[in-house]
C-alpha cells in the first residue's frame, strides 16, 4: 500500500501477560474513502485492535499499515493522518469544551489564529456551541462523544477511529452521530473505522463489515453479502391457541427448516426464500389454523454471527479484553 | 501536525492552565511555609552555637533548604499530576495527538517550572519579611539557577515514576525518596556540626553538596560551586533517561 487514506494489516496479533491473545493474527483492508465496521461482543478484541492502529499500543506480532504507515515504525505519521475517538472519551473535567479543542488543536501544531476557526466550525458542527464555555464535568455522555468526535477531527485526518462511539447514547444522539459519520465519509472522503457490538449500527453504517469473534476475524464482506451468506428468510408464527403448536410447526416445515425462536412461536427457514410467505398463510388457512402473529425476518449480522461462531451476538461478550488489558498492566 | 515544542507548549499551557484555575495550586509550598516558619523560628538559637559560622544568619540558612524543598516538591507534584492524567485516560489523548511523545515530558517540565517559581516566590517573600538578608547581591542568582535544576531533576524523577505506574498511587513512591533526600542532607546544621551516621549519608547525599552551594550563594561566599553544578547536571541527564524510561514504559503498556 502506498500513502494512501487506507488500512492494511496482516496477522496482526496481541498478547498480554496471564491472558489470552486479545487479537490472533488479523488480516484486512480498508479502502480509503470506506466504512469499515468492526463488529463482535465484549472482549472480542475491537478495542485492542483500534489501540494498535492508532499507534497506542505495540503489537506482538504481524504488521499493519495506516494511512500508508507503519503502524511501529513510523509512528508520528500515522498519528498525524488519524483522529480517535475512543471507547472512554479522555477529557479532563475542569477544562472546556472550547479549551478541549483549543489543546488538541495545539498538540496538532495547528496555528493560534487558525485554531479558534476550526474550533468553532466543529461546535457548531457537533451542536456544542451554547456549551462550548461549559467545563465538561457538567457536560452528559451525549455531549462528552460529540465532544470527543471533535476533537478527533480538529486537524482534519484522513482516517477516522472511532471505538463503539455510541455505547450508552441515547437514540438522537445515536442517530446525530451516525449522520455525522455517514456524512464525514461521503462528503470529506474519511475513511472511517468504526467498532460496534450493535447489529443495527454496523448495518446502517458499514460499507463492509468484519466480524470478530475471540481475536480472530471470523467473516468479512459488506453486510447484504453477508446475510445473502446466510441465505433465506424466516418466517415466524404465533399460534392463536397455544394447543395448536404443533399443528401449526406441521404446517411451517412444509416450507422450510424449524429453527430455535422464542416460546409460545414457530419459526422456520423458509426454503423457497421470501415468496413463500403467501404460500404459509394459505396453507394455515387451508388447515383452519389461526395465528395471532405472523412475521416475516430476513437475516440479520446477528445470524451470520450465529452461522459463524455458533453463538448469539447478544451476550456473547466474555470479557477477555478488558480482563487481559489489564492484566498486562 | 505539532512537534516536540509545539506538544511541549501545549502540555506545559493546559498544566499551568489547570495550577493557576485549581484553588489548591499552592499546596506544594504549605510544607516548606511550615518547616520554614517552624525551624527557622522555633530554632534560631541554633545560630549562636560553637561552629554554626554561616555569615547570612539561622533564617538565610533555613530559607534556602525550605525553598529547594518547594521547588523540589512542586516537581513532585507535578508527578502526581502526570500519574493523575495516566490513571483518568487524557494522558491517552495526549500520547495520541503527540507525534513527539518526548515533547510531552517536557510540556510538564516546564509546568512544573512555573509551579516551583509561584511557591519559590511564596517561601522567598515569607523569608524577606522575616527578616532574611541577601548578604550575596547577584551570587543570589546563582541559588535561582540551583532550585531550577532541583525542580527540573524532581520533576523528571516524578515524570518517570508517574509514567511507569500510571496510577494515583505512584504519589508515596515519588514523595518518599525525595523527602529522604531532602533530609539526610545538613538541614538543621551545616554539615561540620553533624555526627555519627546522619553525617555519613549527608557527605553521600549528592542533595548536600546542592544545598551547601546554594547556601554559599545566598551568603555571598560560593563554595562548591562546580561539583554543585556538575551534580544537578549529571541527575538531569540520568533522570531524563528515567522519564524516557517511564514514557517507553507507559507506550508498551497502551
Amino acid at each position: 500500500m502506498g500513502r494512501d487514506r487506507g488500512i492494511a494489516v496482516e496477522g496482526l496479533v496481541r498478547e498480554f501477560k496471564k491472558g489470552p491473545k486479545a487479537v490472533d493474527g488479523i488480516d484486512l483492508r480498508v479502502e480509503p474513502g470506506e466504512v469499515y465496521g468492526f463488529l463482535g461482543p465484549n472482549g472480542a478484541g475491537k478495542s485492542t485492535t483500534v489501540l494498535m492502529l492508532t499507534t497506542l499500543l505495540p503489537p506482538s506480532g504481524g504488521t499493519a499499515r495506516v494511512a500508508g504507515y507503519d503502524i511501529v515504525k513510523e509512528g508520528p505519521q500515522v498519528r498525524a493522518s488519524i483522529g480517535a475517538a475512543l471507547q472512554e472519551a479522555a477529557l479532563d473535567p475542569f477544562l472546556t469544551g472550547r479549551e478541549h479543542l483549543n489543546l488538541q488543536a495545539a498538540l496538532h501544531g495547528i496555528s493560534r489564529s487558525d485554531r479558534r476557526k476550526r474550533g468553532n466550525a466543529l461546535l457548531e458542527r457537533v451542536g456544542l456551541q451554547e456549551a462550548a464555555d461549559r467545563r465538561v464535568r457538567g457536560y452528559s455522555g451525549g455531549m462528552k462523544r460529540r465532544l470527543d468526535l471533535a476533537l478527533a477531527l480538529v486537524h482534519g485526518p484522513q482516517i477516522l477511529f472511532l471505538d463503539e462511539p455510541t455505547t450508552g447514547l441515547d437514540p438522537q444522539s445515536r442517530s446525530a452521530l451516525w449522520s455525522e459519520v455517514s456524512r464525514l465519509a461521503r462528503d470529506e472522503g474519511v475513511t472511517v473505522f468504526l467498532t460496534t457490538q450493535y447489529l443495527e449500527e454496523a448495518d446502517v453504517l458499514a460499507d463492509r463489515v468484519g466480524i470478530i469473534d475471540r481475536g480472530r476475524i471470523v467473516a468479512e464482506d459488506t453486510p447484504e453479502a453477508l446475510k445473502a451468506e446466510i441465505g433465506r428468510p424466516s418466517v415466524e408464527a404465533t399460534p392463536a391457541s397455544p394447543g395448536e403448536r404443533d399443528a401449526v410447526v406441521g404446517v411451517l416445515v412444509r416450507f422450510g427448516e424449524e429453527i430455535p425462536s422464542q416460546p409460545g412461536t414457530v419459526a422456520v427457514r423458509l426454503s423457497g426464500g421470501a415468496s413463500g410467505l403467501a404460500d404459509v398463510v394459505r396453507a394455515l388457512d387451508a388447515e383452519n389454523l389461526k395465528v395471532s402473529n405472523l412475521r416475516l425476518e430476513e437475516p440479520s449480522l446477528d445470524d451470520v454471527f450465529l452461522a459463524k461462531t455458533g453463538r448469539s451476538l447478544e451476550g456473547a461478550g466474555d470479557g477477555d479484553e478488558t480482563n487481559a488489558e489489564e492484566a498486562q498492566g | 501536525m505539532g512537534g516536540f515544542f509545539a506538544v511541549a507548549w501545549a502540555v506545559a499551557g493546559r498544566q499551568t492552565y489547570k495550577y493557576f484555575t485549581n484553588p489548591a495550586f499552592l499546596a506544594p509550598a504549605l510544607f516548606p511555609l511550615f518547616f520554614f516558619v517552624a525551624f527557622a523560628g522555633g530554632l534560631t538559637r541554633v545560630g549562636d552555637i560553637p561552629g554554626f559560622n554561616y555569615a547570612a544568619g539561622y533564617i538565610a540558612f533555613q530559607y534556602v533548604w525550605a525553598l529547594l524543598q518547594a521547588v523540589t516538591m512542586g516537581g513532585a507534584f507535578t508527578g502526581f499530576s502526570i500519574a493523575s492524567d495516566f490513571e483518568n485516560g487524557f494522558a491517552r489523548r495526549l500520547m495520541l495527538a503527540a507525534s513527539n511523545r518526548y515533547g510531552i515530558i517536557l510540556g510538564y517540565t516546564l509546568a512544573s517550572l512555573v509551579r516551583a517559581f509561584m511557591t519559590g516566590t511564596l517561601v522567598t517573600g515569607l523569608a524577606l519579611i522575616t527578616g532574611m538578608p541577601i548578604t550575596g547581591g547577584f551570587d543570589f542568582f546563582g541559588l535561582i539557577a540551583l532550585a531550577i535544576l532541583a525542580n527540573i531533576a524532581a520533576t523528571l524523577f516524578g515524570a518517570g515514576i508517574a509514567m511507569m505506574l500510571r496510577t494515583q498511587q505512584a504519589g508515596p513512591v515519588i514523595r518518599t525518596p525525595i523527602f529522604l533526600v531532602l533530609f539526610l542532607a545538613p538541614v538543621f546544621v551545616p554539615l561540620n556540626l553533624l555526627t555519627g551516621w546522619i553525617e555519613t549519608v549527608a557527605r553521600l547525599n549528592p542533595f548536600t553538596a546542592i544545598l551547601d552551594a546554594a547556601r554559599g550563594f545566598l551568603a555571598g561566599d560560593p563554595q562548591n560551586v562546580v561539583p554543585a553544578f556538575a551534580i544537578s547536571a549529571a541527575l538531569i541527564l540520568a533522570l531524563s533517561l528515567w522519564a524516557v524510561f517511564g514514557l517507553r514504559q507507559a507506550e508498551k503498556a497502551g
